[in-house]
């Protein structure tokens, strides 16, 4: 059963500033949160207050009723805590998943039974009896996270745990972690600045900005409607830029209407955009006009970086030829695939 | 002169003994001042790195003075015994191995103790699992202290008085050896000296290494 965690009128301050500020979060027994944001929001500082590895300034921490407390390992036992940096100890792989379960005084067979588990969940089995030294970082991301699962946690607290990997890697160790806590009902905290790793097992986003909660919601709302540019930004929108809506409800970035119609009322607004949200035509009197100034094959797209003012990004079809640098297009936006921010 | 067997037996009872106790206050010393987040830990970390460097004379001295029989500690008559020999290399070997242990234990990854204490580690579970983690290092430090206190000469002649039968050990009898020009005698011993440290040194280094390779591979 996943843990109940609550956390009140949290202020801490490290080194004379204020680093993290959030009035109220819950999360509901089996609930998992994304905590987004960049590097140096807070984020792994609100894991190690949840984890109770920090007493907060001001403000409580609360676990399943009970006040997390500066070196209280009884409650820190319910937790397990997957890094960035796998951390696992100079010993062999198995001694690194058991030894916890020693800690909180399982038996050997039990430790022994659960580590495997464990282990084999992960698709490290196999290397149980190797030193944890000679594993690669994927592999090291594994186990520790196996470590993290055997202790069978009410709370799962994943700070980046696959920001050390490559690509592929990444990919596959997000999907096996997706699995396996599919058919759990562990609650989880999940720290990224990536959005796609953070928005992927997500049922509810909190996106940390300077210490504070800058949004909060269910993922799909969250992406749809980013609070603000940083938001959108944070979310992976590659155009987030000034825009004005004129009175007839005509959106103008740049003084030229992009495509883009709003119902609000007319002044600035942002406008978050993603790459495939750009089309690309011939120079057309009065429309929103950028020069190319770079194309690359990307992801399963051409990137185009179009200098203008503001500059832009497109993600063009791979099937169609792409511009060429030098060459002058008119610019509008999919209202599907892009939105206002007022 | 006494036979040379008895007198390396003296050696190493008095080094090992000493290299022993100040492994039991070196090592909680040095781990104390790696993990505590106190104020002043800078100035007692140089207090630490001084007391490595202090002639081993100088130590002799002080520790004579506290046990000389009108002294603070004379009571105790520990002067010119073997445990007073004791005592005087625990003072030489204790910062070494202090400061390598601290040294050691500053060197393992900031976020282990985090991680450690993440993953429901008690402070005693933590520390063992900690000086496991930096146990190259402190066998290091074990070597470092025995090396130290069995080679030194200027304490065991102050505060033992390098009595025949009683308190000569390797180093003051190679000094007096010397002093009357036997230098054959003295080579026999220094080389009896160094082979006590390489047995010693050598049994540490294959655990370390051990340990080390085991780590790596």
């Amino acid at each position: 059963m996943g843990s109940v965690l609550s956390l009140r009128d949290i202020r801490h301050r490290r080194g004379g500033r204020d680093v993290l500020e959030i009035e109220r979060l819950d999360l509901a027994a089996g609930e998992r949160l994304a905590v987004l944001g960049p590097n140096g929001a807070g984020k792994t500082t609100l894991l190690h207050l949840v984890a109770g590895l920090e007493p907060p300034s001001a403000g409580t921490v609360e676990i399943d009723g009970m006040r997390t407390v500066h070196a209280d390992a009884e409650l820190r036992r319910r937790i397990g805590y997957a890094t960035q940096r796998a951390g696992l100890l100079s010993t062999s792989v198995r001694r690194n998943v058991e030894l916890p379960l020693r800690w909180r005084g399982a038996g050997r067979a039990a430790r022994s039974a659960a580590a495997d588990a464990a282990l084999r969940r992960l698709g490290v089995g196999h290397l149980a009896d190797r030193p944890a030294a000679a594993l690669s970082g994927g592999e090291a991301q594994r186990v520790s996270l196996a470590r993290a699962l055997a202790l069978e946690p009410g709370l799962l607290l994943l700070d980046e745990p696959a920001a050390g990997l490559d690509a592929e890697a990444r990919r596959s160790f997000l999907d096996d972690l997706a699995a396996l806590l599919a058919d759990r009902s562990i609650t989880v905290v999940h720290v990224s600045h990536r959005a796609d790793e953070a928005l992927r097992l997500a049922d509810r986003v909190a996106v940390l900005v300077e210490g504070a909660v800058r949004q909060l919601g269910e993922p799909g709302r969250v992406l749809r409607e980013p609070s603000d540019g940083t938001v959108a930004r944070l979310l992976g929108y590659d155009n987030v830029v000034p825009a004005v809506v004129a009175p007839g409800g005509e959106v103008l970035i740049g003084g030229r209407p992009c495509g883009l119609r709003s119902d609000g009322p007319p002044g600035a607004v942002t406008v978050a955009a993603w790459g495939s949200a750009l089309r690309l035509a011939a120079p057309g009197a009065g429309a929103l006009e950028a020069t190319v100034e770079h194309v690359a094959p990307g992801a399963g797209c051409w990137e185009v970086v179009l200098a203008g003012e503001p500059p832009l990004r497109a993600h063009l079809p791979v099937p169609e030829p792409p511009p060429q640098p030098g060459e002058r297009r008119a610019v509008r936006l999919d209202p599907e695939l892009a939105t206002l921010i007022p | 002169m006494d036979p040379v067997h008895e007198v390396l037996g003296r050696s190493a009872l008095v080094s090992l003994s000493a290299t022993a106790i100040a492994l039991v206050v070196g090592v909680p010393l040095g781990t104390w001042l790696a993990l505590a987040r106190l104020r002043g830990r800078r100035l007692l970390a140089t207090f630490l790195n001084t007391g490595m460097a202090v002639p081993t004379v100088v130590v002799g001295l002080l520790v004579a003075l506290l046990l000389w029989r009108s002294g603070p500690l004379g009571n105790l008559g520990l002067i010119y015994t073997l445990r007073g020999m004791v005592v005087a290399q625990v003072l030489i070997a204790t910062p070494l191995i202090a400061g390598i242990t601290m040294a050691g234990l500053q060197a393992l990854p900031p976020e282990l103790t985090d991680q450690l204490r993440a993953l429901g580690a008690n402070r005693r579970q933590l520390v063992i699992r900690l000086w496991l983690e930096a146990r190259v290092p402190l066998l290091a430090a074990a070597m470092a202290g025995f090396g130290h206190a069995i080679s030194e000469v200027g304490a065991a002649t102050i505060v033992g008085g390098n009595i025949h039968g009683q308190t000569q050990v390797m180093t003051t009898s190679i000094v007096e050896q010397v002093g009357r020009g036997e230098f054959g005698d003295a080579l026999v011993y220094a080389g009896v000296l160094l082979a006590l440290a390489f047995a010693i040194n050598a049994l540490l280094t294959s655990v370390q290494q051990r340990a080390a390779s085991w780590a790596r591979s």
